[in-house]
């Protein structure tokens, strides 16, 4: 997966990303979620266990 | 539905009675809403791109934001599915709590949906009209706080309570009851609706708010730790903490899409709803001065749209360089991504805030 360190212009005019183009907010953004849910995740193991 | 499902098993197997805990059912719902949101999303995206269903940008905001023209909006029923079905699986279906707040989030997705429809289907720029869209608004928020005065079957239901301030309650009469629920509803929802103006900037406040929520609902519907921390015990109350688990776990999957550049915008669908799915929660838990500070980046917004326009009607200048508040910065230099996560840190300083409530009382 390429990752885009410029932002809009960087992907023509539609501002639709393209197919497997990720600028680097959205990666950002995209990891802080992956890890939000690993937390959750290891929050869960409070309970279950 | 899973959840009667569980306890028809637990008969049997014990081991299902896990399902009961209000806390595991909360991390459910946020991973099944999550889940569904993932699924769906890429295919609804493209069905609205399909369609045409494409983000009209106000001519008098700032010039960066008109490239975002086209993009898939009414993504907010995206969150509202998953929303819906997560707390049809894990939520306790003869909790009244939980039908009001579904309702409501649902009536006011209705609402949303209506203008969005008419904006981008119909090529209307007016939409709704501002007086229909409150007139309904009003009504939904004005029968649903009619309907929770009926319901208090205890004082703590209908008590107004101050936040640091243990000994600061206030009997609301069902006039006042009934006003300050719909202040709170209409009001979240319309702020919530102002803040959607920047990629990922309405969401994830939303994000952090229910989840603060779901833990002042899980409090509130214990008879122990709301005792313990002197908040009022609302008795099934704590199964909006399964509902705020949905609208978090949505609210996370949906970013994924909306951050920026974002592929899809929520729309009037998702923030006219989720603003009042977060009004009603605070309402029935009675924190609603908590979700004021807590929101208090959404309350901004909100603000610095009337102040600006009431300095231009009264004094004929604008005081921020344009409003709401996130284009005044945009314009003064901030780059939109800035703005989006320096919004975010400021609300979870707020959270927090909320959150210390709980104890510092």
């Amino acid at each position: 997966m390429r990752i885009k360190k410029c932002g809009t212009q960087a992907l023509g005019e539609t501002h639709v990303r393209t197919a497997n183009v990720m600028t680097t907010p959205n990666a950002s953004v995209r990891f802080w979620i992956i890890t939000m849910l690993l937390v959750l995740l290891g929050l869960a193991t409070l309970k279950l266990r | 539905m899973l959840l009667a499902f569980a306890q028809w098993l637990s008969e049997d197997v014990r081991f299902f009675s896990v399902f009961n805990y209000i806390t595991l059912r909360t991390v459910l719902a946020a991973m099944t809403a999550l889940f569904i949101s993932f699924l769906v999303g890429p295919t609804m995206i493209r069905k609205l791109a399909a369609y045409k269903i494409g983000q009209s940008v106000r001519n008098d905001g700032p010039q960066t934001h008109l490239v975002k023209a086209g993009t898939p909006t009414m993504g907010g029923a995206l969150i509202l599915i998953s929303i819906a079905i997560t707390t049809l699986l894990w939520g306790d279906l003869r909790n009244h709590y939980v039908w009001v707040v579904l309702l409501t989030t649902l009536s006011f997705g209705v609402i949303g949906w209506v203008d969005d429809y008419r904006k981008v289907v119909h090529r209307n720029p007016k939409g709704l009209s501002a007086r229909a869209k409150m007139g309904w608004q009003s009504l939904i928020a004005l029968a649903v706080g009619m309907y929770l005065w009926n319901a208090a079957n205890l004082p703590a239901n209908t008590e107004l309570i101050v936040p640091f301030l243990k000994f600061f309650v206030f009997p609301l009469t069902a006039f006042l009851f009934v006003m300050l629920t719909y202040l709170v509803i209409v009001g979240t929802s319309n702020a919530v609706n102002l803040t959607d103006g920047l990629d990922g900037l309405a969401i994830m406040p939303t994000v952090m708010v229910s989840a603060a929520l779901s833990i002042f609902a899980y409090v509130a519907g214990n008879a122990v730790f709301s005792k313990y921390l002197g908040i009022p015990y609302i008795p099934g109350a704590g199964e909006l903490a399964v509902y705020c688990g949905a609208i978090s776990g949505a609210g996370l999957a949906f970013l994924w899409f909306n951050a920026y550049p974002a592929e899809v915008f929520m729309g009037d669908v998702g923030a006219l709803a989720l603003g009042a799915a977060l009004g009603t929660v605070a309402v029935i838990v009675r924190q609603e001065f908590v979700l004021f500070i807590m929101g208090g980046v959404f309350v901004v917004e909100a603000v610095s749209v009337m102040i600006q326009v009431a300095s231009f009607k009264l004094t004929g200048k604008r005081v921020f360089r344009m409003a709401p508040l996130h284009h005044h910065y945009e314009l003064k230099g901030w780059k939109e991504t800035q703005v989006v996560v320096r919004f975010w840190i400021i609300t979870m300083l707020l959270v927090l805030l909320g959150l210390a409530t709980l104890k510092l009382r």
